[in-house]
């Protein structure tokens, strides 16, 4: 939601400067995921309004509202300044036909002029990314975001009778007004008149009744649908509207008096000509008063927190929030509890829990300090997990290493419905990837520098009877699939069998489990006293590697490490691995050093010409050693 | 120089992140609880008091799985709260409480992936619940684990947010290197969620939070693309 803070600061003018208000949102309220300074002044807030609140934070009053009361700071009310002329009687006839409309309000006003709007209602709206369309269309939907109610308008003259709020007919068709032709389904919640279908109730309006530049007499609409029926009109029919997002969220029907007040006081001031016709309030389910009890003691008990009665009644004070306070006497010491009138707007509010979450939002998190808690739980020894362990622990120390590879594929035994990869289909195997795997490793064995690409990977698989764990395991060769199980059974002698449901699992799979933690240790320690870099992800480069060997004979007494730095000196900057000693003999009185070397650039593709330079500079350096000699 | 058959193999990043993740919170008391990662509707949405019209039931989201036994009601599991919740289920039933339990697993969500969204990650997701559990034991709990996986300097807190499983709920940032990150969503578990497990939300209460491993992974070793895990490339395995 795109919140305007020069609009917020019609309401609430000692709001505190854009960047604490940053802050506050943050801590306090909601996310906000951007703030735009503009060339006016203006700062504009994407706010990320919770579920939970998006019935009544999704507006400008409903945001200033809420920051008052969380500052503390003073809410200018509009209503007293809305001037609406005193108006005549109206013979507007509204029906409302089914039980998914708890209230609907509509109002003739005649002799308008449709035309362009004033400057604070195209810049109000354009703040927030709104386009301005004409002054009627304008003030509508300035009412839904100032105070979060869609409303509508309709052309009166291209209406053929009253109001009636339905469900569709099977068939029956609609052009919306962005000119889509829908035809309806029974389900499909509509505004009608005697004739036709006008609108998608609380979605979108329609082309027959729609507002134009010669529009003389209007009907204007504020009314509450319900949330599920909203949703699953505009679901079925793809359509994404301000007012549905609001709709959906469940907004309280008692809104609809602010909002007939605002928007009728929009329009008189837009017209001034304009004859005002009676409210016409058809409300079958009004919105029942809510209690909620809740007490200091427990909203403590559940923040870990010690939240103080008195400190309770100061917030509902500055939240408006009414109540009785109840004494009771359960069991000899006094506890006090409220009984809080939930305000009609707040039907997030149902809860003790809820209460809880109000104080811990309201007084800041930060409140909360942490603690270690102390349970007389006796944790057991997961038997898979365990398993997966041992398993790893038996295949890693066997030269294999461990990869993970995707669930989906494109052939199999279980389908997903829907899915937004070509992949649609559950892995009934462990091998189809591993040898992909396998594939791709063998062309980076020298890059890796491991002399053989031996794989493995621990994961469920999908049959039409289940799910499965299983360990597959091979090289380029062969590949050796099989559950988890059997693998365990068959490579563990009967004793390590049993410490699978032993109480401490440590004592049987220590090795790497305990090693991966001593070295990261050692690492952080290390890092501590030296300027070394913490252990850090190395991207690898994306073109192509070329590997050289390179043997040299010297004589005996001349150590590898001085064979190696000269090759390290005169390699050049494009080694990404090596010189690496991986062969090693004597004949004689010589010795045979062979190394390698791995050329890589990150930004091109190695030419064999460049590579080789290198190599003859490394010879030619080395060849200046009388008796040394390349192989 | 190097004999082939002493070669020892290395683990995926992931293998040694669970094992740092599970061996911290084993110190806390917590037990390793596993699960499937096919799952009926009930344990991955309506258990956890998601309403039927909640949105991320719509198929965007979720991988509903076609023509299964129950038509419709099977889904690959898109949180491994499910997996707790069968865990304090089971506890309940047993009498074993208080109770702790953390699970690491596979998930999948279905969006386009890009560099920070996988249609497949890691998820750990943990639970306490006793008498007296506290949203300040959750951040005590979240404080020592995180210093146990990013380093000691690391710090945490908490910001408002929405889950239909929690109340109150948060939002859990760590900050790491200077900078507030977001690392999961946590709270207290909703009576709700207590009553459709068999528990009496008069008697007991507790906190729940779950958060990628994926990204704690990409912050802890400067992972670029959340897409590298599961391409089998031993490149990866550099930790």
């Amino acid at each position: 939601m795109k919140i305007s803070y020069n609009w917020l600061k019609q309401y609430i003018p000692k709001a505190p400067d854009a960047n604490k208000l940053v802050d506050i949102f943050n801590y306090h309220l909601c996310e906000v995921e951007t703030a735009e300074k503009k060339l006016d002044g203006d700062v504009i807030f994407d706010l990320k309004i919770l579920p939970n609140r998006a019935h009544d934070l999704l507006s400008h009053q409903g945001v200033a509202r809420e920051l008052a009361s969380l500052l503390n700071i003073k809410y200018v009310d509009p209503t007293p300044k809305y001037k609406i002329p005193e108006s005549k009687s109206t013979n507007l006839l509204i029906e409302i036909k089914i039980d998914k409309c708890p209230r609907y309000m509509g109002r003739i006003i005649r002799s308008v002029k449709v035309g362009s709007s004033p400057d604070w209602v195209v810049k109000h709206l354009e703040s927030i990314g709104q386009r301005s369309i004409n002054n009627i269309v304008d003030a509508a939907n300035i009412v839904m975001f100032d105070c979060g109610q869609p409303t509508h308008a309709f052309d009166l003259d291209k209406i053929k009778g009253g109001i009636m709020v339905r469900d569709a007919q099977a068939g029956e068709e609609i052009v919306t007004l962005d000119n889509k032709e829908i035809k309806l389904k029974n389900f499909h919640l509509v505004i009608a008149d005697s004739k036709n279908v006008l609108a998608l109730a609380g979605i979108k309006g329609g082309k027959i009744a729609e507002v134009d530049e010669n529009t003389k007499n209007i009907i204007i609409e504020v009314a509450n649908f319900d949330p599920m029926s909203v949703r699953k009109t505009a679901q079925a029919l793809n359509i994404f509207t301000d007012a549905r997002k609001r709709f959906e969220n469940n907004l309280s029907p008692e809104l609809g008096s602010y909002a007939m007040r605002e928007l009728s006081a929009l329009i008189f001031e837009m017209c001034p000509g304009a004859i005002f016709e009676d409210i016409v309030d058809t409300y079958p389910k009004k919105q029942k008063e809510k209690k909620l009890s809740f007490s200091a003691n427990r909203i403590s008990d559940i923040l870990g927190l010690d939240v103080s009665v008195t400190t309770i009644k100061d917030i509902l004070k500055r939240y408006n929030f009414t109540y009785d306070l109840v004494v009771g006497v359960p069991l000899g010491t006094p506890t006090t509890k409220f009984l809080m009138t939930v305000p009609p707007m707040r039907l997030d509010l149902e809860i003790e829990e809820d209460m809880a979450e109000e104080m811990a939002r309201i007084l800041g998190y930060d409140k909360i300090k942490g603690n270690i808690p102390k349970i007389s739980f006796k944790p057991k020894q997961n038997e898979t997990y365990a398993k997966i362990c041992w398993a790893k622990n038996r295949l890693l120390s066997d030269g294999y290493f461990e990869v993970m590879t995707y669930t989906f594929c494109d052939k199999g035994e279980v389908e997903v419905q829907n899915s937004a990869s070509d992949k649609k289909f559950l892995r009934t195997n462990l091998t189809d990837g591993l040898k992909e795997s396998s594939k791709l490793n063998q062309l980076n064995a020298l890059f890796l520098g491991i002399n053989q690409v031996k794989i493995f990977e621990i994961g469920t698989i999908f049959k039409k009877t289940g799910e499965e764990m299983h360990i597959a395991y091979g090289d380029k060769k062969e590949i050796k699939e099989t559950t988890l199980e059997e693998f365990v059974l068959e490579n563990s002698s009967s004793k390590e069998h049993g410490y699978f449901s032993a109480e401490k699992f440590l004592v049987l799979a220590p090795s790497r489990f305990q090693v991966s933690f001593k070295e990261d240790f050692l690492l952080q320690k290390k890092n501590k006293n030296s300027s070394l870099k913490p252990l850090l992800f190395q991207m690898w480069s994306l073109f192509p590697f070329i590997a050289r060997d390179i043997a040299v004979w010297v004589p005996e007494n001349v150590k590898s490490s001085e064979v190696k730095n000269i090759i390290k000196k005169n390699m050049g900057d494009m080694v990404i691995r090596g010189p690496e000693l991986f062969d090693e003999f004597k004949k004689g009185n010589q010795i045979s050093y062979a190394f390698r070397l791995v050329f890589q650039s990150y930004d091109r593709t190695l030419t064999d010409i460049e590579v080789n330079e290198n190599m003859i500079k490394i010879t030619n350096k080395i060849k200046e050693n009388n008796d040394w000699q390349v192989r | 120089m190097t004999d082939e058959n002493k070669q020892k193999g290395t683990m995926h990043p992931f293998s040694r992140l669970t094992n740092q993740a599970y061996q911290a919170f084993s110190d806390m008391g917590f037990e390793i609880a596993i699960g499937p990662e096919l799952e009926n509707d009930w344990y991955n949405f309506y258990v956890l008091n998601f309403s039927k019209d909640h949105p991320a039931l719509d198929m965007q989201d979720t991988f509903w799985i076609k023509n299964g036994k129950h038509p419709g009601s099977a889904v690959l599991r898109t949180h491994t709260t499910t997996v707790t919740a069968r865990a304090i289920e089971q506890a309940g039933k047993a009498g074993r409480m208080p109770c702790a339990f953390i699970s690491i697993g596979k998930v999948f969500r279905n969006e386009a992936t890009d560099i920070t969204h996988e249609m497949q990650f890691f998820q750990i997701d943990g639970v306490m619940v006793g008498e007296d559990i506290s949203l300040a034991d959750l951040k005590g709990v979240l404080t020592l684990f995180y210093k146990k996986m990013l380093g000691e300097n690391v710090e945490i807190e908490f910001r408002p947010s929405f889950f239909p499983f929690t109340e109150p709920s948060i939002e859990v940032f760590a900050k790491f290197k200077g900078k507030w990150l977001e690392m999961m969503g946590a709270g207290m578990l909703h009576p709700n969620v207590l009553r459709n497990i068999g528990l009496d939300p008069a008697k007991v209460q507790g906190f729940a939070f779950g958060g990628g491993l994926d990204r704690i992974a990409m912050i802890k070793w400067g992972i670029p693309d959340v897409r590298l895990f599961y391409q089998g490339d031993l490149r990866l395995n550099q930790f």
